[in-house]
């Protein structure tokens, strides 16, 4: 694919076009990955010897913690993007994943109070993940909130964009100062990729889980970008001519 | 004189005009700082671990209430859309704006930190210490705060959604103040986060002012 190709779906029509397309071929191998994770993760893998079967909920757990953080640099990659080049397109996508990378950070942060409470003892510990999720939900509910509250759309975009990128420089500096405190979470299961220190049984839900989240995250976004570019553009011929051909 | 100096003089000269804002900061500073003994309990040793904490948050606050108007009036009376025209760089004259701002709203924070801490029974060569903590992150939150500021100049009431963008962007300066702190009172070694709260100075003084600069020629046009 060649730059030309790029510079194409920079143009609006086309990347709804595009994202209309893509969003079967996403969202079906999600919820199809999801379904066999679910049935993998909650029936298939042994309990665990020590947690029993409440470790099971690491299969929602650790797909939403890791999307997202992802979700994120998505976020700010479209606004960098967005900022560079002016591009319409890569502000919808950035104000589009921003209510979903939110509510999938309070999910991980949900999940890991409910998967806390019976094997620590408390629901929430001030260590350096929990914090450092905390924080990254504060930043997306920034952006949105700063999106929401400025009338002008493009004045919206780009302030909104440049806050997104300045959680970027600093989400490091504040994970690495939260990571001073001793910390209590469980160390990573799968980062260690030479040797997971979790059973093959347990492992493939697992992924299958992350992939299928991934697919399905990315699936909801090619519709909510594709029904945001149409209402930015609702006064363009296209966009007419495409809600009279539905009408 | 140049356009920088006749700039910071002239910030200078407005922030002094507008002295309730000032004042009204360093009150919150003080209140703060005072009134939490007052709920806690104002044993020594309680004392000694809660003077960091609070005496960096409390010049957060104190910092937020008094930067909220740093370009707002600016925009209404139209001499930022001046500066935004000069050809002189943006970033550059924020980054005046940024240093008198400091100088009017936090170099009074730094004086009366020696206070607050003879007040919580901090004493000797800790006092300078205290104040050379709140002077190094009093510097890097004006930088947060000017950029926070001005991405909320569209905003008709910009306060709360200015908290919400700074507390998360202010966390690692509030933690390794304190720790700066406490470590002093501890008699322990405060190089570590001192380097870092140098450090994390020269970082916001070098990309604070391009985003703030940004930020603004957003909101002019």
């Amino acid at each position: 694919m060649n730059l030309k190709q790029i510079y194409k779906y920079g143009s609006p029509p086309n990347y709804f076009k595009l994202s209309l397309k893509a969003e079967n071929w996403f969202l079906i191998p999600g919820i199809l990955l999801i379904i066999v994770g679910c049935l993998g993760g909650l029936f298939i893998a042994p309990p665990d010897y020590q947690m029993g079967h409440a470790f099971r909920i690491i299969y929602f757990h650790v797909p939403s913690a890791y999307l997202s953080m992802s979700a994120y640099a998505y976020m700010a990659g479209a606004a960098l993007v967005g900022i560079v080049w002016r591009s319409n397109v890569a502000f919808s996508v950035a104000k589009s994943i921003a209510p979903f990378g939110a509510s999938l950070t309070f999910l991980a942060l949900v999940t890991g109070m409910l998967w806390g409470k019976p094997m620590w003892g408390t629901a929430w510990v001030w260590d350096a993940r929990l914090t450092s999720q905390f924080i990254l939900l504060l930043l997306y509910l920034g952006y949105i909130l700063l999106h929401l509250s400025i009338r002008e759309q493009r004045k919206a975009d780009l302030a909104a964009s440049i806050l997104a990128l300045t959680g970027v420089i600093n989400l490091p500096i504040i994970h690495y100062s939260v990571v001073w405190w001793n910390t209590l979470h469980q160390a990573s299961t799968i980062s260690k990729l030479s040797s997971p220190s979790i059973t093959g049984d347990m492992l493939w839900p697992l992924l299958v889980m992350i992939f299928g989240y991934g697919f399905f995250f990315w699936g909801v976004i090619c519709r909510v970008v594709a029904s945001e570019i149409l209402k930015r553009e609702k006064r363009s011929k296209w966009a007419k001519q495409y809600i009279k051909e539905l009408q | 004189m140049n356009i920088y100096q006749q700039l910071f003089l002239r910030d200078l000269k407005v922030s002094m005009k507008r002295w309730s804002d000032l004042l009204t900061g360093i009150i919150m500073f003080i209140l703060v700082a005072f009134i939490f003994p007052l709920i806690a309990g104002s044993d020594q040793d309680f004392m000694h671990r809660i003077i960091g904490p609070v005496i960096l948050l409390s010049s957060l606050l104190a910092s937020l209430i008094s930067m909220q108007n740093i370009f707002k009036p600016d925009l209404n009376n139209g001499s930022l859309e001046q500066l935004v025209l000069s050809t002189h760089s943006l970033s550059g004259l924020v980054f005046i704006k940024i240093l008198s701002y400091w100088i009017s709203s936090s170099l009074p924070l730094v004086v009366v930190s020696s206070l607050i801490a003879s007040a919580y029974y901090v004493t000797g060569i800790d006092i300078a210490k205290v104040m050379l903590t709140v002077l190094l992150a009093t510097t890097t939150l004006v930088n947060i705060n000017s950029l926070a500021a001005a991405l909320t100049l569209g905003v008709r009431y910009p306060g709360a959604l200015m908290t919400l963008i700074l507390f998360p962007l202010s966390l690692p300066i509030l933690m390794f103040g304190s720790k700066a702190i406490e470590y002093s009172i501890l008699g322990m070694d405060i190089s570590g986060p001192f380097y870092f709260l140098t450090g994390m100075m020269l970082l916001s003084f070098s990309l604070g002012p391009i985003a703030t600069a940004f930020a603004i020629r957003i909101s002019i046009d």
